[in-house]
């Protein structure tokens, strides 16, 4: 017999213990109540008695007691050769599944996981049946069941630990979640159906915080597979992040463009204090680099950071617009363990560029005419730079400028060839504004619309007319829903052109004038509409472009012609970059690593966004920048507590975790720890030993009674 | 013992001697002791038992004797140190079974009875009555709880001297744990008021023969001192003293005229109450025969 912890043994000198009670207990105290002293003197017990051991049954009861508590602690077993089959018990059915998420590249451990994975394919029995799954936001399936069972049992190791030879932890999430999902079908789908065939799951991870559970909530965890958590454990804890937050809402006041990024420090850190700064990059043409921003953030709390843009001098730059020209940088977080999300990739959002194009004879100094009130009623913003050029109807704008235009205002009547343009843009998808001066624009209107015979009459209302019904639900209207703004009775209008015929029956009537006339008509024609307004905003037909309404009106315009400006694109490792449509030319791709990739026309997304960095689309200084950065969730790497898988259902076997799995020791001879497990020879000693203080309780008492009656007088 | 209402024991020992008494040869004691004699001439004719004269053809009267207005006072001990006991009862409980049973079995013979418990002085005090309902008093009077802390036989019995008068019977109950020096005087003015008394010793068995085994610290019930006692060595001069102490307290009894009855607390009572009534007989015989 062997021992796993012989330092008990020692325990068993508690033995002595009992011995001197029982010699001590001679001296006893027990009081006797007597009625009366006064025939009695002092006789103390006689000295000669003290050595004497009486009850040598409880003596012995006692200390084998003892001795068994000893013999148990000291966990004994029987060391024995035992064959290498029995001792792997009925056959199992195992899948590895092993975390290769980005949270894995954190020092030593992916080499420790790939060390746990190794020892625990070679764990695995002839008998046994192994398949290797690997996940990050993706499941992978490394090795089935079928490429076990093919290769030779002496080869069994070798093709698994192979299959591991070219594995690296990716930069993706963990979506652990939809793997214990994926390795469960698998274990399930079994052709074997053998009984007693152990059915398990190896989850060599890092289980961190981020991981990904969801599928888990709404799947029934199938029944006799259980899943054996082998956590790696990193060396350092605590673990701070930086992510891009989307742009506030009042991102385009002030002058200085600025970043929020958010720092987040773990539960479980020991660092408070980070320092933010931009990369290298963030700054061209020797300017300065801008200092760090340094930040506070206690552990298990966020701060939101607010950080300027660097911009190159407006001398470099050009000019004095206030938008940054930074196109991409990074920001790196310092004063953490794990460097592995500590880098940001951003690209703060280039102004979009609106062209509208205004056809009209009037000069942009006239103040009285609309073109002076387009003009000045969009200015440049750090979202978008509206850019109206104006043409004269006569002039014939070029092709160009056309198909640039976002939105075409025409406030005159056009030449039949410009009227046919128009009318072939809208029907393209463009958007045009009539707003004719006068009824003479009638034929324009007709060409426009592609009704002959449409003509228009000059009304003038006595006094004046007001925008007497309006429909919100339509987008031009929609933004003035709000009771607030919804009053447009103080704009007066002193002239306006009515249909003499009748409408088109697709023409949707935004608003009519409190005489009942259509005042703002909606023709949707092909792809794009023509907005017809039966009165401009030239001070002479009203008061429009005087009143408040008149700017959120034109930014509603912008947007009704699809102008909104669409917000900074961010994806995370593994999200889709939506590629520029109507390409007519494969569209080169270039990764942050250099590497470049060219994506056939018919492509309309990417999906293979497998490192965080700088994706380029395109080539040449009109290349697309798509700063692409790592999921926030993985950098949440607090460990997960098995327990919440177990609320989700899964089926835990806890025995099994890596703590209590055996180590390899030679064949023959079963190692000591894995030998006294399997015989729990401590378990039948504990029982002895309750069962030999049972029988001492029960001694005690009967000699206790006895003794009471012995001191009874007879 | 196994009893708990101290009348219905007392019941069960009178009755239980009753029954008993039919296949007793001592057929025909009493406290009121009859006799038959020999019809002679002056004699009450009243007198003639006229069935015996049926029967046998004699004239014989039936003489009573000593037969009206018996006195009887129980004194009962209530000290701390009655409170002890080795067996299921202790020596209170025994005593107070006696004197009820004593009261019981006056009291159906039409005697009147008093009451006096006591420790260190005087408890409670009924005086003697026969009475319907005055039973149940005495009894109550038994059954309250003992208070007192020692025994000082010599000031209640001074004191039953002071309130006693009249002559009657005196039953005085205690374990006379105490020193006899103390007891004599008192039992003599007892005594010379003209009382007959009859002491009971109660004993438990251990304070008889100090059977204790083990060692270890005894403790006086009374004072509450502490004493390191080893049984086997202590024994021999705790049985020399009690029996000293016995054999000066029996000297006293028979000096002074009381009659002495030590009584161990595992004799049955119905035995005690015979033995008590036998030695009336006898001391009645006594009597008679020096009249």
């Amino acid at each position: 017999m062997s021992f796993l912890a012989p330092l008990f043994l020692l325990g068993a000198a508690a033995i002595a213990g009992p011995i001197l009670f029982h010699l001590i207990a001679r001296t006893t105290r027990d009081r006797t109540l007597f009625s009366s002293l006064r025939f009695l003197r002092p006789s103390p017990p006689r000295l000669t008695r003290k050595s004497r051991i009486e009850h040598w049954l409880l003596l012995a009861l006692r200390c084998l007691a003892l001795a068994l508590l000893a013999l148990a602690f000291a966990r004994p077993f029987l060391r024995q050769p035992t064959p290498p089959n029995a001792a792997q018990g009925p056959a199992r059915r195992t899948v590895l599944l092993l975390d290769t998420s980005a949270s894995m590249r954190r020092p030593d451990l992916w080499k420790d996981a790939r060390a746990r994975a190794e020892r625990h394919i070679r764990e695995a029995s002839p008998s046994d049946q192994f398949a290797i799954l690997t996940f990050d936001r993706t499941t992978a399936l490394r090795l089935s069941f079928q490429q076990w069972e093919a290769a030779s049992p002496a080869d069994r190791t070798a093709v698994a630990i192979a299959a591991l030879d070219t594995l690296q932890p990716s930069w993706f999430a963990t979506h652990l979640g939809p793997a214990l999902v994926r390795a469960a079908e698998e274990l399930s789908d079994t052709d074997v159906s053998q009984e007693g065939v152990r059915r398990r799951v190896i989850l060599v991870s890092d289980l961190q915080e981020g991981a990904r559970l969801d599928p888990l909530q709404s799947y029934e965890w199938p029944k006799g597979i259980e899943v054996v958590p082998d956590p790696v454990k990193p060396a350092t804890i605590g673990n701070a992040s930086i992510q891009l937050l989307a742009d506030s809402p009042d991102a385009d006041r002030g002058n200085d463009p600025v970043l929020r990024v958010r720092i987040a420090n773990s539960a479980d850190a020991k660092q408070e204090q980070f320092r933010v700064t931009w990369g290298a990059n963030a700054t061209a043409n020797g300017a300065p680099t801008p200092p760090p921003t340094e930040v506070y953030v206690p552990p298990g709390q966020a701060r939101i950071l607010p950080l300027a843009v660097p911009t190159n001098a407006p001398s470099l730059s050009g000019t004095a617009s206030n938008t940054a020209s930074l196109r991409v940088a990074s920001i790196a977080l310092s004063g953490d363990n794990e460097p592995f999300d500590n880098t940001l990739f951003v690209h703060p959002p280039q102004p979009a560029q609106l062209n509208v194009l205004y056809l009209g004879n009037d000069p942009v100094t006239e103040a009285r005419q609309p073109l002076f009130f387009l003009a000045r009623a969009l200015p440049e913003t750090r979202r978008q730079t509206v850019r109206i050029s104006a043409s004269r109807p006569t002039a014939s704008p070029s092709t160009e400028s056309l198909d640039n235009a976002r939105l075409i205002v025409a406030t005159d009547s056009l030449p039949d060839t410009l009227a046919d343009a128009l009318r072939s843009r809208i029907e393209a998808g463009q958007t045009v504004v009539f707003a004719p001066a006068s009824a003479a624009a009638s034929p324009t209107l007709a060409r426009l619309l592609g009704v002959p015979g449409t003509s228009l009459v000059d009304e003038k209302p006595t006094r004046y007319a007001m925008l007497g019904e309006l429909d919100f639900r339509h987008p031009l209207l929609a933004p003035f829903a709000d009771p607030r703004f919804s009053d447009f009775t103080r704009i007066h209008y002193w002239r306006y052109r009515r249909f003499a015929t009748p409408l088109p029956t697709n023409a949707t009537v935004i608003t009519r004038f409190d005489t009942g006339t259509p005042a703002w008509i909606d023709f949707p024609i092909g792809r794009g509409r023509l907005l017809f307004l039966a009165s401009g905003w030239s001070t002479a037909d009203s008061q429009f472009a005087l009143s408040s309404k008149f700017v959120p009106w034109l930014y509603s315009l912008l947007d009704l012609a699809g102008a909104s400006t669409t917000p900074a694109l961010h994806p995370n490792v593994g999200d889709p970059i939506p590629l520029p449509t109507g390409r007519t030319e494969p569209l080169t791709l270039r990764r942050p690593d250099g590497s470049t990739t060219n994506l056939p026309v018919s492509l309309d997304r990417f999906t293979e966004t497998d490192q965080p960095g700088t994706w380029w689309l395109g080539e040449g200084p009109t290349a697309i920048p798509v700063a692409v950065n790592l999921d926030p969730s993985e950098s949440r790497t607090a460990p997960l507590s098995v327990e919440q898988l177990e609320k989700l259902g899964v089926q835990l076997d806890a025995s099994l975790s890596s703590a209590a799995a055996p180590t390899p020791k030679p064949a023959g001879i079963p190692p000591a720890l894995e030998a006294e497990s399997r015989q729990k020879l401590w378990r039948w000693i504990i029982i002895g030993a309750l069962a030999v203080l049972i029988i001492e309780s029960l001694v005690a008492g009967i000699t206790a009674r006895r003794v009471s009656t012995a001191a009874q007088p007879a | 013992m196994s009893i708990r209402s101290l009348e219905l024991r007392a019941r069960a020992v009178v009755e239980g001697f009753w029954n008993g008494l039919h296949r007793s040869p001592y057929h025909g004691f009493s406290v009121e002791f009859t006799e038959y004699r020999q019809y002679t001439p002056g004699d009450d004719p009243r007198h003639v038992d006229w069935r015996v004269y049926a029967r046998s053809d004699r004239h014989y009267i039936k003489k009573f004797e000593d037969e009206t207005n018996l006195r009887c006072h129980l004194l009962l001990d209530r000290s701390r140190s009655m409170e002890f006991g080795t067996l299921s009862h202790t020596k209170a409980q025994y005593a107070a079974t006696l004197a009820a049973t004593f009261a019981h079995f006056l009291h159906q013979q039409g005697d009147a009875i008093g009451l006096m418990t006591f420790d260190e002085q005087v408890r409670e005090l009924l005086p003697a009555r026969h009475r319907p309902g005055h039973l149940r008093h005495v009894y109550h009077a038994i059954e309250s709880p003992a208070a007192g802390t020692s025994t000082q036989l010599g000031t209640p019995i001074e004191r039953a001297a002071d309130l006693l008068h009249k002559r009657g019977m005196v039953i005085l109950i205690s374990d006379f744990l105490a020193d006899p020096a103390e007891l004599e005087k008192p039992l003599l003015r007892l005594a010379a008021i003209g009382h007959e008394i009859c002491a009971f010793q109660i004993l438990d068995p251990a304070e008889r023969d100090f059977s204790f085994k083990e060692s270890s610290l005894f403790e006086d019930a009374e004072s509450g001192n502490t004493l390191q006692i080893d049984p086997a060595a202590a024994r021999d001069g705790y049985l020399e003293r009690f029996n000293a102490h016995q054999q000066s307290l029996a000297a006293l009894c028979a000096r002074v005229g009381v009659s002495w009855h030590p009584i161990a607390t595992d004799r049955p009572l119905g035995l005690a109450l015979f033995d008590f009534l036998q030695d009336r007989a006898r001391r009645g015989r006594i009597i008679r025969r020096a009249s």
